[in-house]
């Protein structure tokens, strides 16, 4: 079985770098400031493979890269550096981090789906729940308002949302819930990757297991490759297979989560492990 | 005094100096090569206030010939204030002969609607546009709405419609329903009627549109298709008016409801000429679409 | 045949933050399990019996020597492997059953054991099923089936965890004292579980001090005193 995803020294820099500004960054200079020319190294050098069905972690605290990482993937910014490949986008022949802006659009309505820290990034308010599906839906093609309906109130269903507010919009609702309206709008198309950003952070303690718990059972379910971003270890440990260590922009350690959690290698690693509550 | 007939008039033929009609009428070209794009144009200064007309008259004054016959409707009638006050313009400018008759004009300008008489390929029909963007009712940043027309990504079109069906039980819009042009760029056809939509596909004229306060061209050339957007199960319709003109008796025109000064309420056909053809018992040669013969006679 | 064979293996804990301080659990572990062989797995309490375990788990990485596992796709070295490929192998053919069971949170006891079956069949209904069998074998009480195992009592957690690590059927089973909590009932239950298993063909790793579970169980035992093997001896059932 080949990966699913390849990404390939993934890299992100604000402002002019100079010939050194990669060497003078990162964990070990505590810093992603380029001393030479100012520049911010948000990420450099991340590298990793991703098999369908698996769930990838990455964790890291802020200025760690982590966000940018994900960001970069589905084309919320540009790249400075870097490859991906994504199998089911022309085989996985063409770095997609280069295609064109057509292009980019249909691998993000048809092969991915992503779920934001903040509902309004993900959703427009404006639309009901269901609108905002059918938005995902219409993209990729369906334009039967009967069907529309159907399959956005099993999405609905399955997320845990009243159906019967299906025509509200996502201003009405609690935190919780607007959270579980993107995750069903992600979903909506079947793709075979999803990016979680941060998705359960800023949410009371209860609401946050229930939207995790979701979360877990609809990969368990539909076999779903995803990528979690968090800065909370409990929350990689409880989704994810693997996990990337982050730390300045760079990947400080990679490896199966348990063994990530039971027997970190890195000294970062370990203060991080330490430091779960 | 040797008098100097050359710069009698202190305008130029049709107002608008040459260089810039030239380069409306070459802005007018690149919408014909890519109907339904909007074409930004210089939308120069005119004796008329901004939201008028002025889009319509820059296009008007920037074809025109000494040889043309022009017609100018308002709302389907020829004898309101501004279709008056900008006829008179136009020729005070050109010289040129003006009319009411549909059949008998080369140009003909009008402000949201379409004539119930069909057009020829020797005709060319100008629209005044007050809002040429049909997105912005979803997005309201212009650089967004251009690269959604770039991409081709109308998802947010749809869901609208979809949103409207779904609080109302159908697509609302009365006027300015958008339209997929050539099966690329969606087109807002200006505020008609959904009664003048079918009009627009296939047609043997030339339709081109001018917003001036926005300063936009855009154009469906003759022969062009031009589909109402709907969804597979929630069909584009036509108004039904289930009555006829109290003047004439026609049924297959788009009517006007009227209270008259006793209190009773009557419809009467709205395209001005196209009532005073029928009353005079002239020939008529309306337009024929698959909704319009959904009506019985 | 061997299904695994273990040269050389050590193991070191490197604490940075502790001042880079060294603490070394295993050293030049050797030894071989047969297919469809039972191994007991003895030694005092920090002898590193779990971090042998763990290393043939992968959740340690072993600081040096090679563990060979004959997969059905070929010789893997744990020790080596990608992260993909030890994802596969835990998904497919390696079961591991901690002392503890690793809670997962608001998932119900039926659908804790059932899982591992779920992902390989696809058929969730099917698993449930096989794991209300599992656990009536085990004697936990019907009405703790749709139950949150964080409130259980050990005994309880223990079974849980033992029908979740047998319910689909591995090629190696690395298992951690499976009798603990158990009363004589139980305890013949699983022992007799485990025996089935190896009827089938399964091969089994399993640290036990209870002298009756490894009586009935161990074809072999290994004995570790601190972090190293100290002599194996050959039980004959």
């Amino acid at each position: 079985m080949s990966a699913l995803l390849r990404v390939r020294n993934l890299t992100k820099i604000y402002g002019e770098p100079g010939e050194r500004t990669l060497e003078q960054t990162g964990p070990e200079w505590n810093s992603n400031i380029c001393p030479e020319t100012d520049s911010i190294v948000a990420c450099a050098g991340v590298s990793f493979d991703l098999y369908p069905g698996e769930v990838l972690g990455i964790v890291g605290e802020s200025g760690s890269g982590k966000s940018t990482v994900v960001k970069l993937l589905y084309f919320d910014m540009e790249k400075t550096a870097g490859s991906a490949w994504l199998r089911p986008y022309n085989d996985g022949r063409t770095n997609m981090l280069e295609a064109s802006g057509q292009q980019k659009r249909y691998i993000r309505n048809h092969l991915m789906g992503t779920v934001y820290q903040n509902p309004r990034d993900g959703l427009n308010f404006s639309f009901s729940s269901g609108g905002n599906i059918a938005e995902k839906l219409i993209m990729a093609g369906s334009l039967h308002v009967g069907s529309i309906r159907e399959r956005a109130s099993f999405l609905l269903e399955k997320t845990e949302v009243p159906v019967r507010r299906m025509d509200d919009t996502p201003a009405s609702f609690s935190g919780g819930m607007q959270q579980r309206v993107q995750i069903a709008k992600a979903i909506a198309n079947n793709p075979p990757l999803l990016f979680l950003d941060e998705v359960t952070t800023g949410l009371d303690v209860s609401v946050q297991a229930k939207v995790l718990d979701l979360i877990r059972e609809l990969q368990q379910e539909l076999g779903i490759a995803m990528i979690v971003v968090s800065h909370d270890l409990s929350v990689i440990r409880m989704l994810t297979d693997r996990t990337l260590v982050m730390k300045h922009g760079r990947v400080v350690e990679s490896g199966l989560t348990d063994q990530i959690l039971q027997d970190p290698q890195h000294a970062y690693t370990q203060l991080l492990v330490s430091s779960l509550l | 005094m040797i008098e100097n007939k050359k710069y009698k008039n202190s305008y130029n033929f049709a107002f608008i100096d040459e260089s810039t009609k030239k380069e409306v009428r070459r802005k007018l070209l690149k919408a014909v090569a890519i109907p339904g794009y909007q074409v930004p144009y210089s939308s120069p200064e005119m004796p008329i206030s901004r939201g008028w007309g002025t889009g319509g008259l820059h296009v008007t004054l920037a074809i025109i010939g000494r040889e043309d016959i022009f017609k100018i409707i308002d709302q389907g009638s020829d004898a309101s204030v501004n279709a008056c006050n900008l006829r008179e313009f136009v020729q005070a400018m050109t010289g040129c002969k003006t009319t009411y008759d549909t059949t008998e004009a080369t140009l003909i300008q009008t402000r949201h609607r379409i004539t119930e008489e069909e057009l020829r390929e020797d005709q060319i029909f100008v629209f005044q546009v007050p809002m040429p963007e049909p997105l912005r009712s979803v997005e309201r940043y212009e650089y967004r709405t251009r690269q959604m027309h770039g991409e081709a990504d109308y998802a947010k079109m749809w869901v609208s419609l979809y949103e409207s069906f779904v609080r109302h039980g159908g697509i609302m819009r009365g006027a300015d329903y958008p339209v997929k042009v050539n099966g690329r760029y969606i087109m807002a056809p200006s505020p008609i009627p959904r009664w003048d939509i079918p009009n627009l596909n296939q047609s043997k004229t030339l339709y081109l549109f001018g917003a001036g306060r926005e300063k936009r061209l855009y154009a469906v050339p003759p022969y062009t298709t031009v589909e109402p957007l709907e969804f597979e199960d929630v069909r584009f319709t036509i108004e039904k008016f289930d009555n006829l003109c109290y003047k004439t008796g026609y049924r297959r025109a788009f009517l006007d409801e009227l209270y008259l000064d006793d209190g009773s309420r009557h419809f009467v056909i709205n395209d001005s000429n196209f009532l005073d053809k029928i009353e005079q018992g002239g020939e008529i040669k309306p337009f024929i679409n698959p909704y319009i013969q959904q009506i019985e006679l | 045949m061997n299904i695994v064979e273990v040269n050389q293996l050590s193991k070191t804990f490197e604490l940075h933050i502790l001042h880079d301080k060294m603490i070394p659990a295993l050293h030049d572990i050797e030894f071989d399990i047969a297919e469809g062989e039972i191994i007991g797995l003895t030694g005092k309490s920090g002898s590193g019996k779990s971090s042998l375990m763990k290393c043939l788990y992968r959740t340690y990485l072993a600081t040096g020597g090679e563990i060979l596992y004959y997969s059905r796709g070929g010789v893997v070295d744990l020790v080596k492997a990608s992260d993909h490929e030890i994802i596969a192998l835990r998904r497919s053919e390696v079961r591991y059953c901690s002392q503890f069971l690793s809670v997962i949170p608001r998932v119900s006891a039926i659908d804790v054991v059932a899982e591992p079956l779920a992902r390989t069949e696809k058929n969730r209904d099917l698993a449930r099923s096989k794991a209300k069998d599992l656990l009536e074998a085990l004697g936990l009480p019907t009405a703790l089936w749709d139950a949150f195992p964080v409130t259980f009592s050990g005994g309880e957690q223990q079974r849980i965890n033992v029908a979740r690590a047998i319910i689909a059927r591995p090629r190696l089973l690395l298992i951690d004292e499976p009798t603990a909590s158990l009363d004589q009932r139980t305890k013949d239950v699983v022992i007799g579980l485990i025996r089935d298993l190896k009827q089938e063909g399964t091969s089994v790793l399993c640290i036990s001090h209870d002298e009756y579970t490894l009586e009935r169980l161990a074809d072999r035992r290994l004995h570790l005193q601190s972090g190293r093997i100290t002599h194996a001896i050959t039980e004959s059932i």
